[in-house]
């Protein structure tokens, strides 16, 4: 099945690695919840977590579980698949999370609660980077009527909820390391943990590093620029106040070194990001107010790219980026009798962006632009969620939210700069409104449809604002912003049915079926100025952000995931979505029709797993935007674990093969048809005390 | 820490500009050549004048060129505010002489006590010998009287005269550079002042000429958007804008035309900052 690649494969050396497959999935078996999960007291931390994710674990929250089990995912690797989610890939990493075709600023990407911006022009730096599986407590995709909740958004929400400590009254101090190796990018993986709690005081310091060189494509060809490395440590203290309350500090720091980016002119030199957040939260479910906590939040990303180790570079030229943010944030539930519940969020943040590009030409003076002009915006929002169950049989819901946002440029030099353009350099004001009611109907055998609709709004990023011609490598344009764009707001309506079917004990099955559709005003997209001469040497022109008169996004998703005995788990998901715009043109960045199937074994210590994955032809693409056709795909992955009790501590081993038959392939959200990663031998060891 | 300093900074700096533009306003009416350079002074002999002379730089290049005059009386010594006063520069090549464009004060009446006056030198001294000459002639008394002096003209880094004989008429203009002085990101004044050579003593200003402008980045291949045609405003200035979204080195072309009539389209001005 493989193809001539440059080097022959080592079929022997797979054979031997899955032969010695040792261990089930350390996750997996934490996750497929063995009879009482609190026997074993070392396992403690993480089986409580599973616990607590249990009581509301959705379809999708048990995808996220399922798939976690490979230590060595990236966020973005889980969260792929989700069918609800797909990336944007400029390279292996940074890849940019879309909901179902939304992107960028159609999308919220929240890291707790807080906003956090890229400090790049380019969106190499999406927030989902900073959160490693590892520190990861749990991913939810939010879409359709809850997608605005934490802030105003046509495409839904991207929350993730890092990891935190646990109060422990035996004052346990646990650790845990992981190596691991994969072979298609000669890349290392290694991980630590260490959580200390007591009655009063808890702590949960981790730490991830990554080391990948330049990965070999299916067929064999290494694919330049797309090497990486970056290191990612987290620590948290948490002092409990009393039997409800609780303080939290967090701190995450990420720093990336020569990241590559294939599909661009450009890589990263040198990113970082600093996260630290103050929390007040209240600890356990009860009268009032519950679940509720307050925030008080800021962060940092710098960013610098870099092109000094790309051939025939016409021009050196620097590019770094700043993003800060502050913000704070206050959130709870109440219960009023049986029937009501109410759930409000409240948030203010502030973000300033700056972005500058120099260029050295040979014998003249530094070229210097700012290329997103110093900008700030201010955003207070209020965001309410109301449920009512009429009856044992109906559920209504009604979800509403109100953002007022303030843009300002802050600087002279960014002020002169954006009136080059001929637009207002006063900035602007913006309120938006959010508003979605549903209803779900309970039927046998533990099932429901639901039926929703929803009106929302966003506002236009500051690249669509004030972007001062940052060029686009997926269809060689310079993207100017505008200043007076209008806001892009949706119409949408979601239905579907999910439930359970089968018995908990032998066979079950659960399913989702969803569909929906969206109608968009003024669409916001690139289109060409012809009367503008593009700022990049080899630019095909200058493109400026203009709002469409709408467009048109519909789609549907299913999920399967049936046990047998507990033995034998098996996930199915598929999804489609279909993406026009008011002339009937396809809309860039929609994912095709993709499947994926899953099939676990875990008898006991040992367990098994095996993913088909496939995506149909790709034949409506934006030509507009530089798509082209994108060829189907068929991959299979094999993966295997076993873990074992070592005296106190526990040993996990893991290996896998993706992409089994190496196959020559891309994605159609991936730039510049960058083949992604060939075959790739994995293996890991994890030890824990 | 940092919140506190962000809050004070903003207080503390807007404190002293208030305080800054007090003192500011007071100092305003004190010395109008404060931020001029005294390029020399002597005697208009004949108009019992003392002829101070001010330049915005202390190295006069090619190009448009402001010269600032403080009159004394050479007898008292008090401020002279009301006299004519008339520019002639001359170059001596040896084997010929000739003038350049020059603009006299436009009224007889000081401004902040001095005489404002421009003239455009054409070429530098490198091909002979400059001579200023300021005639001033005091109303009051009818005397009239003369100070001349030698000029050093160097050629600027980027040239910001130009000449050209237009296609169309045959005659010689010259074109003069004056804004941006100070070039920046953003919309930038554009000015020109455009003289014609009548004859070799005589470069009247010349209004009859229309242009357009176009920024370019040669080093990249790209212009600017929104920039704005100079138009004639008097005495052979036009005024328009040009646009740099970047630092670096720019060349805004020029074309000049009699209506439709192309006069020419090889000129332009670099400019670098
Ligand atoms: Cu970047
Ligand atoms: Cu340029």
């Amino acid at each position: 099945m493989s193809r001539a690649g440059s080097k022959p494969f080592p079929v022997k050396k797979i054979i031997l690695l899955i032969g010695t497959c040792i261990g089930p999935l350390m996750l997996f078996a934490q996750q497929s919840l063995p009879a009482n999960p609190f026997t074993d007291s070392t396992r403690f931390i993480e089986l409580r977590e599973v616990h607590l994710q249990a009581r509301t674990a959705s379809p999708q929250q048990r995808l996220v579980n399922f798939y976690r089990g490979n230590a060595s995912f990236t966020l973005e690797d889980i969260m792929a698949r989700l069918p609800e989610v797909s990336f944007q890939r400029r390279g292996p990493y940074g890849m940019e999370p879309s909901i179902r075709g939304y992107t960028g600023g159609q999308i919220n990407v929240l890291i707790d609660g807080m906003r956090i911006y890229g400090a790049c022009t380019d969106k190499m730096d999406p927030p989902t980077i900073y959160i490693e599986p590892l520190n990861l407590d749990h991913v939810q995709v939010q879409t359709g009527q809850n997608g605005f909740l934490h802030g105003s958004s046509i495409g839904g929400s991207v929350l993730l909820k890092m990891a935190e400590p646990k109060h422990d009254e035996e004052g346990n101090l646990h650790a845990s390391v992981s190596s691991g190796y994969s072979s298609a990018s000669k890349g290392w993986y290694e991980s630590a943990r260490l959580h200390f709690g007591t009655g009063r005081w808890s702590f949960l310091a981790n730490g991830t590093y990554r080391k990948n060189q330049d990965y070999r494509a299916g067929g064999g060809e290494t694919i330049p620029f797309s090497a990486m490395e970056k290191a990612n440590y987290g620590f948290s203290a948490k002092y409990r106040l009393n039997e409800n309350l609780s303080v939290k500090a967090d701190f995450l720091g990420d720093d990336g070194w020569n990241i590559g980016y294939p599909a661009l002119p450009m890589d990263v030199g040198y990113a970082a990001a600093r996260i630290g957040s103050l929390s007040i939260q209240s600890e356990k479910p009860k009268q009032g107010w519950t679940n509720w906590n307050a925030k008080l939040y800021a962060n940092r990303v710098q960013h610098y790219m870099d092109d000094t180790h790309r051939p025939n570079v016409p021009m050196h030229m620097d590019m770094p980026g700043l993003s800060k943010t502050y913000g704070a944030f206050a959130e709870g539930m109440r219960q009023t009798g049986q029937r009501h519940s109410l759930r409000l969020r409240a948030d203010v943040s502030s973000t300033f962006l700056t972005a500058s590009m120099t260029m050295y030409p040979p014998n003249e003076v530094p070229m210097f632009m700012l290329t997103w002009p110093d900008h700030r915006k201010m955003q207070s929002g209020l965001g309410a969620a109301w449920t009512f169950d009429a009856d044992s049989n109906w559920r209504f819901q009604a979800n509403a939210r109100v953002d007022f946002i303030t843009h300002r440029l802050t600087s002279t030099d960014g002020k002169e700069e954006v009136a080059v353009l001929g637009y207002d350099t006063d900035g602007r004001n913006d309120l938006l409104s959010n508003l979605s009611l549903s209803a779900t109907r309970k039927l046998l055998a533990r099932s429901a449809v639901f039926m929703n609709i929803a009106y929302a709004e966003r506002i236009p990023t500051g690249s669509e604002l004030y972007g001062f011609y940052l060029f686009n490598a997926q269809d060689g344009y310079d993207y100017i912003g505008k200043a007076d764009l209008l806001r892009e707001s949706s119409f949408q309506a979601e239905t579907g049915i999910k439930g359970i079917v089968g018995n908990v004990q032998r066979v079950r099955v659960s399913y989702q079926l969803t569909g929906f559709a969206s109608y968009l005003d003024n669409y916001i997209t690139g289109i060409v100025e012809p009367d503008l001469s593009a700022m990049t040497i080899g630019a095909n022109g200058v493109k400026s952000y203009q709002n469409l008169p709408w467009a048109l996004q519909a789609g549907g998703e299913a999920s399967l995931s049936g046990a047998l005995h507990k033995q034998w788990q098996a996930v199915v998901t598929i999804r489609y979505t279909y993406a026009r715009d008011d002339q009937g043109d396809p809309l860039p960045f929609i994912p095709p029709l993709k499947s994926m199937l899953s099939l676990r074994y875990q008898p006991g210590r040992f367990s098994a797993q095996a993913e088909w994955e496939a995506a149909s032809r790709q034949e409506r693409y934006a030509i507009r935007a530089g798509e082209d056709e994108t060829p189907g795909f068929m991959l299979l992955h094999l993966r295997c674990g076993y873990s074992f009790p070592v005296s106190t501590s526990r040993i996990g081993l893991q290996a896998g093969v993706e992409n089994v038959f190496d196959t020559f392939y891309h994605e159609h959200l991936d730039w510049g048809n960058i083949p992604r990663q060939g075959r790739n031998v994995y293996i890991q060891l994890n030890l824990s005390f | 820490m940092k919140l506190f300093s962000k809050l004070y900074l903003p207080i503390i700096l807007s404190a002293a500009f208030f305080l800054n533009a007090c003192t500011k306003d007071e100092a305003v009416t004190v010395d109008p050549t404060a931020q001029l350079i005294k390029l020399t002074e002597g005697y208009a002999t004949g108009a019992a004048t003392k002829v101070l002379v001010y330049t915005e730089s202390s190295v006069i290049n090619t190009g448009y060129t402001r010269f600032y005059l403080q009159l004394k009386d050479s007898a008292s010594g008090a401020d002279v505010t009301q006299a004519q006063v008339m520019l002639m520069p001359m170059m001596d090549m040896g084997t010929m002489k000739h003038s350049a464009p020059v603009e006299n004060p436009v009224s007889e009446k000081a401004t902040d006590g001095l005489f404002q006056a421009a003239s455009v030198f054409i070429m530098s001294s490198m091909g002979g010998s400059w001579t200023m000459t300021f005639t001033v002639r005091r109303p009051e008394s009818g005397k009239r009287g003369s100070l001349a002096i030698p000029v050093t003209v160097t050629d600027p880094a980027k040239a910001t005269v130009k000449s050209f004989t237009a296609a169309d008429d045959g005659q010689k203009y010259f074109i003069a550079l004056i804004e941006p002085a100070q070039p920046r990101i953003g919309i930038n004044d554009f000015e020109i002042g455009v003289y014609r050579k009548a004859t070799m003593m005589s470069f009247p200003a010349d209004s009859a000429l229309n242009f357009t402008i176009e920024p370019e980045m040669p080093t990249m291949g790209h212009g600017s958007p929104n920039n704005v045609n100079p138009t004639h405003a008097q005495l052979g200035h036009f005024k328009g804008k040009v646009n740099f979204t970047m630092t670096g080195f720019w060349r805004v072309h020029l074309d000049a035309l009699h209506g439709t009539a192309v006069a020419d389209t090889t000129q332009y001005f670099d400019i670098e900052f």
